[in-house]
């Protein structure tokens, strides 16, 4: 890691201090955690003085907030809304039910760790987390994009195999409309 | 030489007082909101952000034109409007040519919107085209009453006329009724509530902007920027007697800015029919009105 730090441009650094002060979300209500959201946004906690917007559409964000379980139906839809985000672009595991199926454990409908099929940036625990732990996780966020370190979304540009190969354990064989390995080739992400 | 440097640099002021204006939206509504807000320049933030992508997804080569389509046309329409030192383009009949070039973003933005083939864009920027011929029927007759009342087609001519005799000969003074027309019909074309209807993030997920990202939404917001000064500009040309110096621009734009603001932020959306029924309904009947003043 500390090597791509010393490789980074002056230019690289400015962009880095300027990104960092804008975020956009699109938080993917899967469970219950959604309703932690409300108060983080609005006048209590008020994230958008750290710059961090909620967007509607997946290609104008930055970040992907899973909140709560996945089931394997909707794994496959953030899949797909996660392969439409501009890179960079993160992926943050909100709550014990994306670390490890949480109190879904047993189930047999849902999955039980996120970054085997996506690249996680940063996972929040607990059942769950407060608004409190959820700014901090942002703040996290933000200082490793100013030190050049919140590189996990390359990983599914250069480790597209691995992703996809968990991917198709759990659904069998899936179409999805972006040719990532190309993409990768196309826009130079090593 | 002078009109040289002005045609390079006018845009560049204008974008430079137009992302102002858009932080101070965010930072105004985050207040009533009773929050802290973002920082006064986010929207330059958000900028580099968009500008500095690594991805960067195109449709087609007309998804590509519509975003220089939406830059030129504004940029154009621009060069039209006259402000203190820059009147160069505003010869004889220029309200004319704005009437119909301020219509040309729009059009490149229905270009490429359609291209992208998303439902969601393909609705707003149907709504967006029926909001245009909502609220171009004021903006047009207040145009028209006000080039009748003061025998002028020129832009620059009029702001002379206005500047005459103080606040007394001002056009909101002279003619209050196509005044508040207009006021209302800025509010529809700047996209504020309640004549949102286009954008609706919660409806139709930003509409237009759906299948814009990176690159893309980064020229929107450049051109967004240069929109809010150019349609402050017309207004305060045409209703509160253009302006002297740069510092008088300011103030006007802020005033009027600050009073569009406060109607967004206590307001809803209309419904489509509904916003569209009132922009003919009240602001029209009151620019006819204007009018028959005028000629009888």
């Amino acid at each position: 890691m500390k090597q791509k730090i010393t490789q980074r441009s002056a230019w690289d650094r400015i962009l880095a201090k300027l990104n960092k002060r804008s975020l956009w979300m699109l938080h993917y209500c899967t469970g219950c955690g959604a309703i932690e959201l409300p108060p983080t946004m609005t006048a209590r906690f008020d994230m958008e003085r750290f710059g961090i917007v909620p967007m509607v559409t997946p290609r104008q964000a930055d970040i992907l907030l899973i909140t709560g379980y996945l089931s394997i139906k909707t794994l496959k839809r953030i899949i797909l809304s996660y392969e439409q985000m501009q890179a960079p672009k993160w992926v943050v595991g909100f709550g014990s039910c994306t670390i490890n199926g949480g109190m879904y454990w047993n189930s047999y409908t849902t999955i039980k760790r996120l970054d085997m099929y996506l690249p996680v940036e940063i996972y929040i625990a607990g059942c769950m987390p407060r608004p409190e732990a959820i700014i901090q996780s942002f703040d996290t966020l933000i200082n490793r994009i100013d030190k050049g370190v919140a590189n996990s979304w390359k990983d599914y540009y250069t480790n597209y195999d691995f992703y996809r190969k968990n991917q198709e354990k759990v659904f069998g064989e899936i179409e999805t409309y972006n040719d990532i390995k190309s993409d990768a080739e196309k826009f130079g992400i090593k | 030489m002078n009109t040289v440097l002005w045609i390079i640099f006018y845009p560049l002021i204008a974008f430079c007082i137009g992302i102002l204006y858009m932080g101070y939206s965010r930072k105004f509504n985050a207040r009533v909101e009773r929050r802290y807000g973002p920082s006064w320049i986010q929207p330059i933030y958000d900028i580099f952000k968009l500008m500095s992508k690594r991805t960067n997804i195109s449709h087609g080569w007309m998804h590509d034109i519509s975003i220089l389509m939406l830059l030129g046309g504004t940029i154009l329409t621009l060069m039209f409007i006259p402000v203190p030192g820059f009147s160069f383009f505003s010869q004889y009949g220029d309200m004319l040519v704005i009437m119909y070039i301020i219509l040309i973003p729009s059009l490149g933005m229905a270009l490429g919107v359609g291209e992208t083939a998303n439902p969601n864009g393909s609705i707003g920027i149907s709504r967006a085209l029926m909001m245009l011929a909502g609220y171009d029927v004021p903006f047009a007759l207040s145009f028209i009453g006000m080039g009748m009342l003061n025998h002028t087609t020129s832009m620059f001519r009029l702001i002379q006329i206005q500047q005459a005799h103080g606040i007394a000969s001002w056009g909101i003074v002279t003619n209050p009724l196509l005044g508040l027309a207009a006021l209302i019909a800025l509010q529809g074309m700047m996209g504020e509530k309640p004549f949102e209807v286009y954008i609706a993030p919660h409806e139709i997920a930003t509409g237009p902007m759906t299948e814009m990202g990176g690159k893309f939404l980064g020229m929107m917001f450049i051109t967004h920027a240069i929109t809010i000064f150019v349609e402050l500009t017309i207004f305060i040309n045409l209703f509160l007697g253009g302006a002297v110096t740069w510092i008088d621009l300011i103030l006007k734009q802020v005033v009027v800015f600050t009073l569009i603001l406060s109607v967004n932020i206590v307001f809803g959306r209309f419904r489509v029919d509904d916003a569209m029924r009132f922009m003919w309904k009240i602001p029209g009947s009151l620019a006819v009105l204007g009018i028959l003043f005028i000629i009888f």
